[in-house]
């Protein structure tokens, strides 16, 4: 496609729908189109650009940007979904801002990070603004965020606020107002991130040729702050997360990985004599400084809320001695109020002396007579909402249209106005501007809000130059929260003077900052053996399946039984009477997907499991890999079952674990987390080995052809020995042959390397063990094979797990842990 | 009148904790009225870490961590307390309640005794229509707010069932409310949560009563124990306790351990213990006068 002279939409290739876009967009102030109808010039590249690559072109490229989305593992977590979690949805036109109309934007965000950090400093500190009655106590008694335990008049925290957020929505004027202040821990940064980085893999040319601001540098400069902030040069920068089931736990992880920090929870954090330590496998490791990821008032269950299981006992007092900076400071979300909102007028002013750049979008907060009368006489035209959160009749702890309240709601509402008027607060509903949209090949004008972001760099604030917005897919005002629908889009400031170059951003490769390595949180490394473990014992399920339906001829039949009773034995398959086992299919079904057994399915849901609370450990592929053997392993099996489904369902778990197996070997750093990893799959493998050498080591021949299918040597054997199988041979391969990667023997020698190479914090009884049994394995000679070998060894082996467990995850006190 | 106090909470656990954490609020303070002479307490086993603190409603706290296995807890208090006899106001003469609810918005101060601390819902008291409608019967217009609030006081005392079997420490007001029974902790909750929904500011007290009576009167309910009971703010008049349990003012019987908004900010003992197993607690309580003691004793 030849390129077009770009003077008018219609000769873009998209006349249609752009002539239908401005019919659309009556009234609303648009981003796209002026009040003339003419294309505004910072959007006029992007429109000449996609018009040059043409609809079709287009859509791969989008699909592009989705799916470096989906291949990252960008995900959403969604309350009371049943799913859980669902891919983030991007809208494919980022919001256009230029750089002119941007800075002025800045600086009214870095104008109320400055005033809302001092205002929330005079809140934990003298209370000035109280006594001197610039403000009502209630503006802080009232707020389940105003942490108590953090007030000290004589020693106040100068910089409560580090990381501030701000929701902006721009009125039908092109005005953009303050929906909300994000003052306690603010989501949607490394989204945004996200998001640039699959807009920028989308269109890479425009994104090179387009001035637009990159984001790295910003978050560059908060890491250094927080690097600036360590008392300790040895301590490690934490990332204090609820956990997996939290709806922003992705980006969590995400940032922890990008900029270097220590993804922790609560369980992962110990305070001593008024400090703050990590547990990890080497002992406890100093953390001075902590991105906060967590609400104040789960922090600690000691001085906090006591129902808190998210939180570190004695951090309140951590904090207050100054044993560790928070960013941000507990407590800082009590300028989230509504409450808030209201009186951030009067607040600024007299910060101030003059009214804020950004204005606060209009709410009156019941404690006066005055605002009573405003929310009274004009009730049905406001958003009615709960001052604190607390619920209201038929409000809920949100807002609702005052004209939709049901008499009952309305009535109740309005005789709490009269008592206790603290409790309410009513807004003026804003009408959103709106941004184009990609939607079925068509360009859509939508309503938008946008969040941007500011960090606290050590003597300025910094406003990250793009942002986080929230696209409604309809024009319904109140449909812009992701967790009602809604898409996300990313932020672009157009410069007309040549960007900073920055290399962060160019290719994924780059994208981490730095890596902290050695600080491996206790719980991480439990859940990397256990993931090892289960990735292990599901390999070995799927193997003795497959050798029990590739055995099921007649005279075979002794065969099969005694694998069914291997499959029970390891609670597989449920017991059945003396020489009957199920019939295959039935054998196939129970061993694939019963969910009250050691199932195929069940072990693999228990490895996605252990892998999710250390999803900042893994590369993006390995995680897919291992959620695609979840959705296999899940899917129904027909019913009646057929062999050949069965075979492909174990060829293909076999393909995944393989797989799995791959990236995990040739992705993962030799750190510990590798070796915590490995420990598991090795211990499990020697087990499963040992247990089978057991039971099948005779001289039969099918007996030694089992073996060396499961041991996955046949073709070794063949190579190496020309006769039949036979027992003497079989055991030397599959126990103490230390050159077969599936021998007892060669998995004793990796346990016993990765124990001497972990870090020693304590008693080393795992360390002893292993080797102990290296040598004994060393010195076996299969001739004279002593019977009781592989039945003493599978017990060792388990004896080593617990052991490995005890030494190296939860070293006793000697360790310096609890 | 002089008193001397001493408590005994004893923890045993199931199996050895290896480590524990704990805040402790059974130290009194000396506070308007009431001067503490002499104060101890003793812990066992000894922390490794412990530190004595003012909280935020200016209770005193003592912070300890034990670092070693330990299967029990027991913590003692004593203390000398001299309480001064109490000038109360006339409740008639007390101003009407709204302009102290009015009032309690417009006060330009912020700390523990500042009324708008223990105005609205708090941890363990909600905002409850159903409480609200039973104060509201004592509080017509206009009506005196210690008036009003004596009032409520003793319908609390006449409607409600002392009854130690009917909740636990974290039963919710609204609970025991619709069964009409509980304990000290339960009719405070409900009484503050009356007050609140007014827009009256109530906090709540813990402390101890005496455990034996003057000659001839009647032993107090809650006195085997620490005990609890509501503070409303009347304005000028400032702060004056209320024992719904005992339908009475709390004056020369009433010894102030803490105040907060609710129990959960006055709780004697909150901590957290990193072991799985169960523990049984029991405590017990002395508080004798000793004024009425001969001296030579």
């Amino acid at each position: 496609m030849s390129p077009l002279p770009a003077s008018c939409p219609e000769e873009l290739g998209l006349p249609a729908t752009l002539a239908a876009y401005r019919s659309g967009g009556q009234g609303a102030w648009d981003g796209l189109f002026d009040g003339d109808g003419r294309i505004r010039p910072v959007w006029r590249p992007f429109i000449d650009h996609i018009g040059q690559i043409g609809a079709p072109a287009l859509q791969a490229r989008f699909a592009r940007a989705d799916a470096h989305l989906a291949s990252s593992g960008v995900v959403h977590r969604v309350y009371g979904d049943g799913a859980g979690v669902r891919p983030w949805p991007l809208s494919h036109m980022p919001v256009m801002i230029s750089a002119s109309e941007w800075s002025d934007l800045a600086a009214g965000v870095i104008e109320r990070a400055e005033v809302l950090n001092a205002l929330l400093a005079d809140a934990y500190g003298a209370g000035r603004l109280v006594t001197e009655g610039v403000i009502p106590a209630a503006l802080y008694a009232g707020s389940p965020e105003w942490a108590r335990p953090m007030v000290d008049p004589k020693a106040s925290n100068a910089q409560p606020l580090r990381f501030y957020a701000v929701d902006l929505a721009r009125g039908p004027d092109g005005q953009w107002w303050v929906m909300s202040d994000r003052t306690q821990a603010p989501s949607g940064a490394g989204y945004a991130l996200e998001n640039r980085l699959a807009m920028a893999r989308a269109l890479p040319d425009l994104y090179r040729t387009m001035q637009i601001d990159r984001l790295a540098g910003f978050f560059q400069n908060f890491r250094s702050h927080l690097v600036s902030l360590k008392r300790n040069p040895d301590a490690r920068i934490g990332l204090m997360s609820p956990g997996p089931l939290n709806e922003t736990y992705f980006e969590h992880a995400y940032l922890a990985n990008y900029l270097g920090l220590v993804l922790v929870e609560g369980e992962d954090l110990v305070v001593r004599d008024g400090a703050l330590f990590i547990r990890t496998v080497a002992g406890l490791q100093p953390c001075d400084v902590m991105w906060r990821r967590v609400d104040s008032d789960f922090t600690d269950p000691l001085e906090l809320n006591t129902r808190s299981r998210l939180g570190v006992p004695g951090l309140t007092e951590a904090a207050r001695q100054g044993g560790v900076t928070l960013a941000n400071a507990i407590g800082s979300g009590l300028a989230e109020s509504r409450a808030w909102m209201a009186m951030m007028p009067a607040l600024a002013a007299m910060h101030l002396g003059r009214p804020l750049r950004l204005p606060t979008q209009a709410t009156w907060w019941g404690i006066d007579d005055s605002a009573r009368a405003t929310i009274r006489s004009r009730f049905d035209g406001l958003l009615i909402g709960s001052a604190f959160g607390a619920v209201l009749p038929g409000v809920g702890t949100g807002f609702a249209l005052g004209a939709s309240l049901k008499a009952e709601d309305r009535a109740a509402l309005l005789a709490r106005l009269d008592h206790r008027g603290i409790d309410i607060v009513a807004q003026e509903p804003l009408r959103l501007a709106t941004t184009p949209i990609f939607d079925k090949g068509e360009i859509k004008p939508r309503p938008f809000v946008l969040r941007v972001f500011a960090a606290f760099t050590g003597s300025a604030w910094q406003v990250m130059p793009g942002g986080f917005a929230r696209v409604s897919d309809s024009h319904d005002v109140n449909a812009v929260s992701l967790q009602r629908g809604g898409r996300s889009a990313d932020v672009w400031v157009v410069s007309d003077q040549a960007v900073k170059p920055t290399s962060l951003l160019r290719g994924a490769d780059a994208r981490r900052v730095r890596r902290s390595p050695g600080a491996l949180p206790s719980r991480a490394a439990d859940n990397l053996f256990w993931l090892g473990r289960y990735v292990e014992r599901t390999e070995f399920m799927v193997r003795l399946v497959r050798a029990a339906l590739a055995r099921t001829d007649r005279h075979e039949n002794d065969i099969y039984t005694a694998i069914a009773a291997t499959l029970t034995s390891w609670n597989a398959l449920s017991a059945f009477p003396p020489l009957q086992p199920p019939a295959p299919a039935d054998l196939a079904r129970m061993a694939l997907q019963n969910v009250a057994l050691q199932s195929v399915m069940v072990l693999s849901r228990a490895a996605l499991n252990a892998a999710s609370v250390i999803r900042d450990r893994f590369s993006p592929d390995a995680w897919r890999v291992l959620n695609e053997l979840v959705a296999l392993t899940e899917r129904p099996l027909r019913d009646p079952l057929a062999d050949v489904e069965a075979d492909d369902r174990l060829r293909d778990a076999l393909r995944l674990l393989a797989a799995f197996s791959g990236l995990a070997q040739e992705n993962m750093n030799r750190l510990n987390g590798w070796r915590f990893l490995d420990l598991g799959r090795r211990i499990e493998r020697g087990i499963g080995m040992a247990r089978l050498i057991e039971r099948f080591a005779s001289d039969d021949p099918w007996a030694c052809d089992l073996l060396l299918e499961l041991g996955d040597s046949t073709l070794t054997y063949r190579l190496r020995y020309v006769d039949m199988p036979e027992r003497i041979s079989v055991t030397d391969l599959l126990m103490l042959d230390p050159a077969n990667p599936r021998s007892v023997a060669f998995q004793m020698e990796r346990i016993a390397e990765h124990l001497a190479a972990l870090p020693q914090t304590g008693p080393h009884a795992a360390g002893v063990l292993a080797q102990e049994w290296q040598t004994r394995l060393a010195k076996a000679d299969a001739r004279v094979f002593d019977h009781a070998l592989p039945g003493d060894c599978a017990a060792a082996l388990l004896r080593l797990s617990d052991l490995t467990i005890a030494d190296h995850v939860r070293p006793s006190k000697a360790g310096g842990q609890v | 009148m002089r008193y001397s106090v001493r408590q005994t909470t004893h923890y045993a656990y199931d199996e050895a904790v290896p480590f524990s954490r704990h805040i402790i609020r059974m130290e009194p303070g000396s506070r308007a009225g009431q001067d503490v002479l002499a104060h101890r307490l003793m812990i066992e086993p000894s922390p490794n870490e412990r530190t004595e603190d003012r909280d935020f409603f200016g209770n005193r706290v003592t912070r300890i961590a034990i670092d070693s296995p330990h299967d029990r807890l027991s913590v003692t208090v004593e203390a000398d307390i001299l309480l001064q006899s109490a000038i109360l106001p006339a409740p008639h003469q007390t101003a009407a309640w709204e302009m102290i609810a009015s009032h309690a918005l417009t006060e330009p101060a912020i700390g523990a005794d500042a009324p708008g601390q223990y105005l609205f819902p708090s941890r363990m008291v909600p905002i409850d229509p159903a409480i609200t409608a039973y104060a509201t019967i004592s509080f017509p217009p206009g009506r005196p707010v210690l008036e009003a609030a004596c009032d409520l006081n003793q319908r609390i005392k006449a409607d409600f069932i002392y009854d130690t079997t009917a909740t636990a420490v974290d039963t919710d007001p609204a609970h025991a409310f619709a069964m009409r029974r509980g304990v000290c902790q339960d009719f405070a909750h409900i009484m503050i949560a009356g007050l609140r929904g007014l827009g009256l500011p109530a906090a709540y007290v813990s402390g101890w009563l005496r455990t034996v009576p003057p000659e001839g009167e009647m032993r107090l309910e809650g006195a085997d124990a620490t005990h609890a009971w509501v503070s409303v703010w009347c304005g000028r008049d400032g702060w004056i306790g209320l024992d719904p349990t005992n339908g009475i003012l709390a004056a020369m019987d009433h010894i102030v351990l803490a105040m907060g908004r609710d129990y959960a900010d006055v709780a004697p003992l909150d901590g957290i213990i990193w072991s799985g197993s169960g523990h049984s607690l029991h405590v017990a309580v002395d508080v004798v006068p000793i004024m009425e003691l001969p001296t030579d004793a």
